[in-house]
């Protein structure tokens, strides 16, 4: 019966329960994909843990807590009609923007030479930039939707709407999220039409710009030893290149087959830095092996591929703009994470979505998976 | 924009996206499988670096197997240098460690620029890390580039200071003990500096886990070759009861407390009190030699080293005015041994047939040896006095004789005249008792020869270059240039209690593996000579020595007339006069006297009679020994004043 059901019976259907037809396949990749992100960080941290005297699950139990909030959180927004946020977003603009510039201020607090966080009670941290990733897509997408014809103006206008919190996320400095707001931007933009040339200028733009903010010295030497170090990873003896080395090394240790879950020697001895956060692909690399990595990638590529072919399906521009926004967030964070353990890209503080260990890119990722969903549910409107 | 253009451009993103994840599949393929054993070719290429990290220290446990020392785990912060290059960054992370852990900077500097630590081994900044401050510096670990918390093995003592001296600290290895280690050791590592630490160091140790590491031409860790568990130390049982160390360490230091405020009667100008600044106590069981006891006052807490000695600590323990807590008096310790060095000269008196046990002899108080006149302490006579009584009430006069009468035979060149310095050296005066810890001091026997010796070395400190008559007269009764340790004259006074077996001073009865208990090596009595005494002389110098405590003029009747009578004591006190100081207080003691179990020496530098100090010691002792109440004496002087 369900079978021979008529477009217009399915509309109905969604129409009036529109929560019940999510991604199934879309939700499951990211279901599956946290709870091993859980189990690896468990693997990278016990140890370092248990060392300690600490409950070696400390980790393990909070990050189970943010993928529970962060489920919670994309229920809600898929709740909330996109369309809504649309119309709201001048506000949403306004707020991303304050927030940005409060967190410079000295409310912010500073964590390895970058003023991005707003410290909460319970020793938790939040992170701004990682938000303003969120609601960036959505503000995006609701001006270039609005305007139908995308000449220079709005192309110009467009710019500069995303220059300003790019802007403020630089001076934090935090170049991996001025990277990935790029990223997004360019993304969306190539879909909004704009000319193949100007596209290429962009591209060329931002990495001069990147080259450029390294040049200039706005970061920490550190922080340019990071990014740099994948340049020359043969000439380099510095920090950032035993981080790289320890990095590769692991994840070539884990070889075909890996050394099995729990069993990483690298991953054991604790030596890969902040292995559990940013160094998080190393543990799956080292124990599952290329057979275990190339399945998180695969279930990456399946996230991606569903997020790409909503895009396709989305009832308006808005919502076709907004996939292409967090299609473009989400495949930069993978190239950018996994690329940098492997020496393809430089290092920066960019976690692995539903993996790295940190609140506030779980909820983030998890905000942006209902936004999706959001979408596809009104798909037939 | 059409919807045709929009198709086509999220094509395009697809095609993209395609793209980013074929590359990073390659790589990962490339990386796992593809370069997999060109890594391993080229790796043989490379140098090998060996780190070594320490295996948990073996247990130092008393005879009843409990623990003086074992191991425990600190939550210790450590700087990783390797990932500290950059300077700007290192300066960072210094002052935040400093503020966090609350220490200086520059003590966090001079650490983590100790060139001498491998930089491939991380180096510890702090031990006994709060929870909460680690809590802290891992939740900002971004914060705190290199900077980790490790569980650190350190010595722990349960019984605090107890037994300090004899199984001494451990600390890191410096570049003397490392050269003389050949290459066994790394730096940074743990080895024994003193005491039991330093000799079973072989021991406890146990095998550290040896890892190899390929690094390239940089330094830089390629990769881990292979590792080798470590394997732990095993425990070392010590011959020692803690119960009857705490007793000695508790009453030497009670006495010691009550003797201070004691005022010497022999100042008799300033009317000071006793200084009392040190003493010792040793226990050994006499028919083994095996030590049972052993404390040296004033003491230090060995766990205060666990992390390094802390300069200002060091100082302080080195400072002359606190009396050297770091040396182990009962074996380093010096003293001239006075009346208990008559034991030697009645065996000498007897076995040169001057003297008989039975032989009487009129002591007047004083004896004029050549122009010289030689006096009992406080110029007491004591009338006509046997040997026995001799020992009993310590008459001075008595031995001097012998002394005197020696001499002759040694100027006269006949080899009994060497009979008291012969004697001394055979009960093991003179030479090291091969006690295996600690700096043992050697000790002197005067002779002619070695005045000759020390008059060609120093004419100015020693003018004359003859054995003088009152040279053997002063040695009779272990005056003068004699000096003894009071581990050689407990051993002295094992072997006559026994009958004449002179043991070597042992510590440690066996060696076992921690976990399994099995023994791995188990330490035998070491019988050093056997001495003949005749069985009458025997007994009658022990009814002298059982009067020092029972008899009406014994010397230590007053310090011992709370002890049970039931159980038989017998001892010997001395007062050994010490130039531009007070008097050492001495006293030796024996139980039971027939067979004896217990030998124990007291010795209290500037601290009056032997029978005011050092006889209570040892009487506390006794009683710690025999599970009996132990109670303060109220410093005891003798009889009569005489010693």
């Amino acid at each position: 019966m369900a079978f021979t059901k008529s477009l217009s019976q399915a509309k109905q259907q969604i129409s009036a329960k529109p929560w019940r037809q999510i991604d199934a396949i879309l939700v499951s990749a990211v279901a599956a994909i946290s709870i091993l992100g859980c189990l690896m960080i468990y693997s990278a941290s016990r140890s370092r843990l248990e060392a300690l005297g600490i409950s070696k699950t400390y980790f393990l139990e909070r990050q189970i807590g943010f993928v529970i909030i962060g489920f919670v959180l994309m229920v809600l927004v898929m709740y909330v009609d996109y369309r809504k946020m649309r119309d709201m977003s001048p506000l949403l603009y306004i707020g991303v923007v304050v927030m940005l510039v409060l967190v410079l201020s000295p409310i912010g607090s500073t964590v390895n030479g970058t003023q991005g966080w707003f410290n909460l009670p319970g020793g938790f941290q939040l992170q701004p930039s990682e938000f303003s990733k969120f609601f960036l897509i959505i503000v995006l997408a609701s001006y270039i939707a609005a305007n139908e014809q995308f000449h220079a103006g709005a192309l110009v206008k467009t710019l500069a709407i995303a220059g300003v919190p790019i802007g403020l996320v630089l001076l934090q400095p935090d170049l991996g999220t001025a990277m990935v707001l790029c990223a997004i931007l360019i993304g969306m933009l190539s879909v909004a039409g704009t000319k193949g040339r100007y596209l290429l200028a962009m591209v060329l733009f931002a990495i001069v710009g990147v080259v450029g903010v390294l040049q200039l010295g706005v970061l920490k030497e550190y922080q340019v030893d990071r990014l740099t170090v994948f340049l020359n990873q043969s000439n380099d003896t510095g920090t950032s290149a035993y981080n790289l080395d320890q990095s590769k090394t692991a994840i070539g240790n884990g070889g075909f087959a890996g050394k099995g879950l729990f069993k990483g020697e690298q991953t054991n001895l604790s030596y890969v830095p902040e292995q559990h956060t940013d160094f998080i692909f190393t543990a799956i690399g080292e124990e599952l092996g290329f057979i275990g990595s190339a399945t998180v990638l695969a279930l990456f590529g399946i996230i991606a591929w569903r997020i790409w072919r909503i895009s396709r399906a989305a009832p308006d521009a808005t919502g076709t703009l907004i996939c292409i926004g967090v299609v473009s967030m989400f495949v930069f964070h993978v190239f950018e994470n996994v690329g940098m353990t492997m020496g393809i890209m430089p290092i920066t503080g960019i976690p692995l979505p539903f993996v790295s260990y940190g609140g506030s890119a779980i909820l983030l990722m998890f905000m942006s998976i209902g936004l999706v969903n959001n979408i596809y549910m009104h798909r037939f409107e | 924009m059409t919807d045709q253009l929009r198709e086509k451009r999220i094509g395009i993103v697809g095609v993209v996206i395609i793209a980013i994840f074929l590359t990073l599949i390659s790589r990962l393929w490339y990386l796992q499988v593809a370069t997999g054993e060109e890594l391993a070719q080229q790796a043989t290429s490379n140098r090998v670096r060996v780190i070594q990290e320490e295996a948990p220290r073996g247990r130092i446990l008393d005879i009843n197997g409990n623990v003086i020392v074992d191991n425990r785990i600190t939550r210790s912060i450590v700087v990783d240098r390797v990932q500290l290059t950059d300077e700007k960054k290192k300066r960072e992370v210094i002052a935040k460690l400093a503020k966090v852990l609350n220490i200086e900077k520059k003590d966090i500097e001079s650490r983590i620029a100790d060139q001498r630590i491998s930089p491939y081994k991380p180096v510890p900044i702090a031990i006994d890390v709060p929870f909460d401050r680690i809590q802290y510096i891992k939740e900002r670990q971004n914060e705190f580039t290199g900077v980790d918390a490790v569980p650190l093995p350190v010595r722990r003592y349960p019984n605090g200071s107890l037994a300090a001296h004899l199984v001494g600290y451990v600390g890191e290895i410096n570049d003397e003990e490392l050269k003389e280690k050949k290459g066994n050791y790394q730096l940074g590592e743990t080895i024994g500096k003193s005491g039991v630490e330093l000799a079973y160091e072989k021991y406890l140790r146990g095998k550290p886990s040896v890892k190899k590491v390929e690094i390239d031409v940089k330094g830089r860790v390629l990769r881990q070759i292979s590792y080798e568990e470590p394997e732990p130390g095993n425990d070392v049982v010590l011959s020692l009861d803690i119960e009857l160390q705490k007793v000695a360490e508790s009453s030497l230091a009670r006495q010691i407390e009550i003797t201070r405020s004691v005022q010497d009667l022999g100042d008799k100008e300033k009317f000071s009190t006793f200084k009392a600044p040190g003493g010792s106590v040793v226990v050994v069981d006499p028919n083994n030699g095996f030590v049972k006891a052993l404390a040296s006052f004033p003491t230090f807490d060995p766990s205060k080293f666990v992390d390094g000695i802390p300069t200002p600590i060091w100082k302080e323990l080195n400072d002359p005015k606190n009396a050297f807590p770091l040396s182990n008096r009962a074996v380093q310790g010096l003293y001239a041994p006075a009346s208990t060095f008559k034991m030697i000269t009645a065996i000498a008196g007897v076995e040169s047939n001057i003297v008989t046990p039975g032989s009487a002899f009129n002591d007047t108080g004083s004896l004029k040896v050549s122009d010289r006149v030689f006096n009992n302490a406080g110029k007491k006579a004591n009338g006509v006095i046997n040997l026995s009584t001799a020992l009993t009430v310590s008459s001075d006069t008595y031995f001097y004789d012998i002394g005197s009468k020696l001499w002759s035979l040694q100027f006269k060149n006949q080899p009994a005249g060497d009979a008291i310095q012969d004697t001394a050296r055979e009960f093991g005066f003179g030479s090291v008792t091969g006690i295996p810890i600690g700096n043992e001091s050697q000790g002197r026997i005067p002779d002619e020869e070695w005045k000759k010796k020390v008059n060609k070395e120093n004419p100015e400190a020693f003018p004359y270059a003859q054995w003088l008559p009152g040279d053997n007269v002063n040695t009779s009764v272990g005056q003068g240039d004699t000096l003894v340790t009071p581990i050689q004259l407990s051993m002295a006074y094992g072997a006559f209690s026994n009958g004449g077996s002179l043991y070597q001073p042992q510590l440690v009865v066996e060696i076992r593996e921690s976990q399994s208990k099995k023994v791995v090596k188990k330490i035998k009595p070491v019988l050093k000579r056997t001495i003949e005494i005749s069985p009458s002389l025997l007994e009658s110098m022990k009814s002298g020595f059982a009067g020092v405590i029972t008899g009406e003029k014994g010397t230590a009747a007053t310090a011992f007339s709370s002890f049970p009578r039931t159980i038989p004591v017998a001892g010997k006190t001395g007062t050994a006069e010490v130039s531009g100081k007070q008097d050492t207080s001495i006293f030796v003691g024996f139980t039971p006297i027939n067979k004896p179990n217990y030998v124990a020496v007291a010795i209290i530098e500037e601290a009056g009679w032997g029978a005011g100090t050092a006889a209570p010691i040892v009487k506390r002792t006794f009683e710690g020994a025999y599970g009996l109440p132990v109670t303060d004496v109220i410093f005891a002087p003798p009889p009569g004043g005489a010693d």
